[in-house]
């Protein structure tokens, strides 16, 4: 479509600016906000006044322990997360392509998980997993794998292996339905062709199906690593970053400095960090996938 | 694809494990509803109450509580508000974008990309500002425009494809006849995007539905709570946590979306399928 005269150039406007306005006002200025309130003093005590400190918060950032500790601790989540979904994901849509009956219903089952809220989730998790829970009633006193009730939620890395997993078992279907869709789209002739050369199941999956959905694993990736360092909600709940703010991941870390300590100043700068890391860490993953586009 | 029999079955037995997990936890919460909510943690933990303790007295105080039937209703009226506004705007940006190259509309496309990659509660603290200047704290108007702000980059993403994939030749014709560009706009390009519209407006319902630091960051008042703030509210209100109470209102919250996601199961497949396939 061509734009012939004012009255269309005023009809688009018209149609943008709503959107523009409100995405500019909510998003793009607290953006800016945050990057000017990174350099300056802003706390509890100097609310009116923000004195100019230049990378003063960055610095005390990049010296303090928990910040290292709650960085660690969400690449561990992605790490462990992004991969662990993945990979189920991609097996129950590979399952659930190869056949007919009642496919739709173990589609619906698998993505229950995903339309559930991550508030009530986290509840039901944190409920299986507490000292007196179910699990370990379960591993204690009829299986005796343990010889007591383990403190799952107590530890670093027990607490934080409970919302890992829970991301993991959350985010099964969402990949499952992005995987079964490219995996519907590849063309049926290929495995044919490839059965009567007498490839293993193993070969064709390699061959044939995994370059065939690699628009749909590039998707995931980089969506599903956006997701990961947004875990916030199922640590709040399941942990609250006990003990002694050892499960505090990024998000949940920024949010304690700015709402429970009021430092406005080092939660600005840590938020930029972690902006910044993750547009990086896009870029990458891009640059990854072009490479082997060639 | 030629498969084997036992091939078959073996991927039944694998289906039906990985649905039993994924239901579990559920079905978990579902018959904790439903037992009395006496103590702490009931010792020995049933997966399933007695037939004799069945019981519906946790529901019962939650629909007897007026306060948790406002918590429902808010959490209606801010996500229906804004999944309404927010198909409307991106739609409309949606249009422009995916209709009109230039240099302009190219910058807009890539800062709402690019704000994709960044989680919204990293900006928690500015909006935080906003809103107490605003003076919106405390209230629900105050939720709306940023969980419209939150959804506009995804929701002008998947309806743009949508926009770009419409022949040029039909809406050269409705040119030729003299149509203007609002008229293209809701009589051609809006029933042409209307899958892609409806499956972003289910997923920003859940959003907000679900929405949890801000709407906990921003009300205090009990009356002013959405429902996932209502449910996170019985910790720390008494000695110990009432578990039936929080699951029987976990249920309650989770009726409406899962009757969604059966009527429009359609949408939901699809909108995730596009945004997939195009990577």
């Amino acid at each position: 479509m061509q734009i012939k005269n004012n009255s269309s150039k005023f009809q688009l406007g018209a149609l943008m600016a709503p959107g523009l306005l409100i995405f500019a006002l909510f998003t793009i200025y607290p953006i800016f906000r945050l990057l000017i309130a990174s350099f300056h003093d802003w706390t509890l005590a100097s609310m009116v006044k923000q004195p100019f400190v230049g990378w003063n918060n960055y610095k005390t950032v990049f010296s303090d322990k928990t910040f290292w500790i709650s960085f660690e601790n969400s690449i561990v989540y992605a790490l462990v997360t992004v991969p662990g979904q993945m990979f189920l994901g991609l097996l129950v849509a590979i399952l659930i392509d190869g056949i007919r009956k009642i496919s739709v219903g173990f589609r619906v089952l698998n993505y229950l998980p995903v339309i559930t809220s991550w508030v009530i989730v986290s509840l039901i998790f944190k409920y299986i997993f507490n000292t007196e829970g179910l699990l370990n009633y379960f591993l204690f006193n009829i299986l005796h794998i343990t010889s007591k009730n383990v403190r799952w939620l107590d530890f670093r890395w027990s607490g934080l292996w409970v919302a890992m997993f829970l991301g993991i078992w959350k985010g099964v279907g969402w990949n499952m339905v992005v995987f079964l869709a490219a995996l519907q789209q590849v063309p049926k002739v290929l495995y044919e062709a490839a059965e009567l050369d007498g490839c293993k199941p193993i070969r064709k999956f390699f061959a044939i199906t995994l370059p065939s959905i690699k628009g749909s694993v590039l998707f995931a990736w980089v969506m599903l690593t956006i997701g990961a360092f947004n875990v916030y909600t199922s640590i709040k709940l399941i942990t609250n970053g006990a003990p002694a703010h050892k499960t505090e991941t990024l998000l949940t870390w920024m949010y304690y400095k700015a709402f429970s300590t009021g430092e406005f100043g080092y939660s600005a700068a840590l938020s930029f960090i972690m902006a910044l890391t993750l547009c990086f860490l896009a870029i990458i993953q891009f640059k990854i996938m072009k490479k082997k586009d060639e | 694809m030629i498969n084997s029999k036992k091939s078959i079955i073996t991927r039944y037995i694998l289906l039906i494990i990985f649905s039993l997990i994924a239901i579990f936890p559920m079905i978990y919460m579902l018959s904790t509803s439903l037992k009395p909510n006496g103590a702490l943690y009931e010792f020995p933990p049933k997966f399933f109450p007695d037939k004799n303790e069945l019981t519906l007295e946790n529901y019962k105080y939650i629909l007897n509580e007026s306060k948790f039937m406002r918590n429902f209703f808010n959490s209606i009226y801010v996500s229906v508000i804004a999944v309404i506004i927010s198909s409307i705007v991106s739609t409309g940006l949606a249009f422009v974008i995916g209709r009109f190259k230039n240099k302009f509309t190219k910058i807009i496309f890539s800062c709402l990309i690019v704000t994709m990659v960044i989680p919204g509660t990293t900006l928690i603290v500015p909006q935080f500002e906003m809103a107490v200047k605003f003076k919106i704290i405390n209230s629900l108007s105050g939720l709306i425009p940023f969980y419209i702000a939150w959804v506009i980059p995804f929701s002008t993403f998947m309806i743009k494809g949508f926009m770009e994939n419409i022949p040029n030749s039909i809406i050269d014709a409705a040119e030729i006849d003299g149509a203007s560009i609002f008229q293209v706009f809701y009589k051609i390009a809006v029933p042409l995007a209307v899958p892609a519209i409806a499956s972003v407006s289910i997923f920003n319902f859940l959003s907000s539905w679900e929405e949890f630091p801000w709407a906990n960051t921003v009300i205090n008042d009990t009356k002013l709570r959405t429902l996932p703030i209502a449910i996170t509210g019985f910790f720390g209100q008494h000695q110990f946590t009432q578990w039936g109470y929080v699951f029987a209102l976990s249920v309650l919250s989770l009726i409406p979306v899962v009757v969604i996601f059966i009527s429009f199961q359609k949408f939901f497949i699809s909108g995730l399928a596009s945004g997939g396939v195009k990577g």
